[in-house]
């Protein structure tokens, strides 16, 4: 071989390792992101208070969400739930979506109440990142990306009333803490009551952290109301009725939703009130096993939206992870879905309804009265 | 339950109430000449030392409650012996002082919110059981009449002490001038030591009354403050009588105030008191 043949056959030796290098390469590369693109989860953060008053409802959502996330099965994708908490503090819960989304990347936002709701909703429509809401105001449901799962006011408020006219009480007292969960169940309560021959004789507002209630109580006392509606979350709601009750009011009180809210349900025992409907039994049998409690209120909602997002990731045919624009998209589609609280739907406002009950409070346990 | 006069025993509750935290506030403000937002938390420690004597130890409600008064007078003293002191002798101004006991109040109501959890609870063992009594048609309840009790006998204790006794001569010399309570031999450290010890002790104790009245919370002691600063501004900062006054204008005003307008507006009739007074007086009703 003379030097030029050596020459050209070094050249295509060189040109076949950097051809099969660079095939090589292509081909690591395109396993590895086709590989990273599987075994990447779909990330789900989840807004609650697990600390403060109300931790023990943010504790038993995630107990639900865990509990549905493990019976999840056969799943194109793996997902997995990172919670925040945000002692139910609109300043906190805005900062957790912001960390949620900014550091976790995640794809989706379960949040728990109307005052969360209402924080992360225009974050999450922003970010386009999906985000559910276990909350009663529709304006949490807002945008292309927010909806919400929870008894509707309108739902709650027409079981409130015909359980009044039942009872035959025309004359309707309200104690309501100012948020806006609760401002939306009055606006409806109003708006419904126009149909009926109740009427609201006094309505006593008062912010969320105040203690003394004496006041307020005292400018009741000629509203000859046969009933007073306690719309507060925990601490307000227990003071307020020990405060009712220490200023000799004996009337009775009622609520929508607000008791169950509360770890001190002995303060009401013997009263009624409307609350969201019993989860089935299934999900209440697997709840108890798994944590040995009952479900909170709101617990078999959450475990109802990581189904309804797994549902909705699924049913995304593209072979690469899906967007949270596309998982929205598909939330929009679901019919007749079998949740925790029944048989689920979501409009087209992106509102999930379930049914309202009336309930009482029966030897310190809420039981259901009528469905 | 006639409105009017449950207003005005609903007035002097809350005047009872925000006197207590007013006189321990400026009982420590005249001797050391500086806002002490540490103060506020004193109310917490209190009900929260009776609600873990009484519930997790065990211990009788009257030893718990003395206990209470007692920590939280020796959380004040600590506060005042390991980090105003120190700073008081670097000559630090009262804006760093003011800094210090933000930071201080801060850390203490993050403490008791980890070691208790930030959940409300009360120190009663039966809510809603507490014996009632009816005065001219107004309901007031036991606790309630302990606190109106309790302010009273805590004012003229104060008062006597201050004007009837050595410690108090020597407060009152501080309070004019401390460089010159100094030169003529007082102990002024040691005396502002105490007035700590005494004006904590008072705020433990209305944390302890609030504690079976309503209930505790970590963060109880910021609100308790900020009525009780009201008070003595609008009445006359670092004057005891002027405290006692602005405490019970502010608990007629916001009572009265929320008779005609929404419960919503009380935290809102207090703030605009405060700002009218700091406009047109800000020395309070009563000047030093």
């Amino acid at each position: 071989m003379n030097k030029s043949t050596k020459l050209v056959i070094g050249a295509l030796a060189i040109l076949a390792i950097v051809a099969i290098g660079y095939f090589m390469s292509i081909n690591t590369v395109e396993e590895v992101s086709v590989e990273e693109v599987s075994v990447e989860p779909i990330k789900i953060g989840m807004i609650a208070p697990m600390t403060g008053d109300l931790a023990f409802m943010g504790e038993g959502i995630r107990d639900a969400i865990v509990l549905a996330n493990e019976n999840t099965e056969n799943t194109k994708y793996e997902y997995e739930v990172i919670v925040e908490d945000d002692q139910l503090d609109a300043k906190m819960s805005a900062s957790a979506a912001n960390k949620l989304i900014s550091v976790d990347k995640v794809d989706a936002i379960i949040t728990f109440s109307s005052v969360t709701g209402n924080v992360v909703a225009p974050i999450a429509e922003q970010n386009q990142i999906v985000q559910l809401g276990i909350a009663s105001d529709a304006n949490v449901a807002k945008g292309e990306y927010n909806f919400i799962h929870w008894t509707p006011p309108v739902e709650e408020n027409r079981v409130f009333i015909a359980e009044l006219q039942r009872r035959g009480i025309t004359k309707l007292g309200i104690f309501e803490g100012i948020a806006p969960g609760a401002a939306a169940v009055i606006a409806d309560l109003r708006e419904q009551l126009k149909e009926t021959d109740i009427e609201i004789v006094t309505d006593q507002m008062f912010n969320f952290g105040e203690t003394d209630f004496r006041s307020i109580i005292a400018k009741t006392k000629d509203s000859e109301a046969e009933t007073y509606l306690l719309l507060a979350f925990s601490p307000e709601l227990e003071i307020l009725a020990q405060q009712i009750r220490e200023a000799g009011i004996t009337t009775p009180i009622t609520s929508i939703e607000g008791f169950e809210l509360s770890e001190q349900v002995d303060l009401f025992e013997g009263e009624w009130y409307v609350n969201a409907a019993d989860p089935t039994g299934d999900f209440t049998d697997q709840f108890v096993a798994k944590t040995g409690k009952s479900p909170t209120l709101g617990a078999a909602n959450g475990y109802d939206i990581f189904n309804l997002i797994v549902a909705a990731t699924e049913n995304v045919t593209d072979t690469t992870k899906p967007t949270p624009k596309q998982i929205a998209s598909e939330l929009t589609k679901i019919t007749n879905f079998s949740g925790a609280l029944g048989n689920l739907n979501v409009d087209p406002d992106g509102i999930i309804v379930s049914n309202a009950a009336v309930r009482m409070i029966k030897d310190g346990k809420p039981v259901t009265v009528t469905e | 339950m006639d409105i009017l006069p449950q207003l005005i025993l609903n007035s002097i509750i809350a005047g009872a109430i925000y006197t207590l935290v007013a006189l321990g506030f400026n009982f420590i403000y005249g001797a050391t000449k500086f806002f002490n937002l540490a103060h506020g938390i004193m109310a917490a420690i209190g009900g929260y030392a009776v609600f873990y004597f009484t519930k997790t130890v065990g211990l009788n409600m009257y030893v718990a409650i003395i206990l209470g008064i007692a920590l939280a007078g020796l959380v004040g003293f600590g506060l005042d012996k390991f980090i105003y002191l120190p700073l008081r002798k670097r000559k630090a101004s009262n804006m760093v002082l003011l800094v210090a006991s933000l930071g201080a109040m801060t850390a203490m109501q993050a403490l008791i919110a980890i070691l208790f959890s930030s959940r409300f609870k009360t120190l009663t063992e039966n809510v809603g059981t507490q014996k009632l009594f009816t005065i001219f048609g107004g309901i007031i309840t036991q606790t309630q009449l302990i606190i109106l009790l309790s302010a009273a006998v805590i004012m003229a204790s104060l008062v006597v002490m201050l004007y009837k006794t050595q410690f108090g001569k020597s407060v009152r010399a501080i309070s004019d001038d401390e460089e010159v309570a100094r030169i003529v031999g007082i102990h002024t450290n040691k005396i502002i030591g105490t007035v700590f010890f005494i004006g904590s002790a008072i705020t433990g104790f209305t944390g302890i009354l609030i504690g079976f009245d309503v209930g505790i919370e970590p963060t109880m002691g910021l609100n308790l403050l900020l009525k009780g600063v009201i008070a003595s501004i609008i009445g006359g900062v670092g004057n005891i009588y002027g405290g006692v006054l602005g405490a019970f204008l502010l608990g007629f005003l916001e009572n009265f105030g929320i008779w005609k307008l929404s419960g919503e507006w009380k935290d809102a009739i207090a703030f605009a008191l405060l700002i009218v007074f700091l406009i047109f007086r800000p020395r309070g009703i009563i000047n030093k």
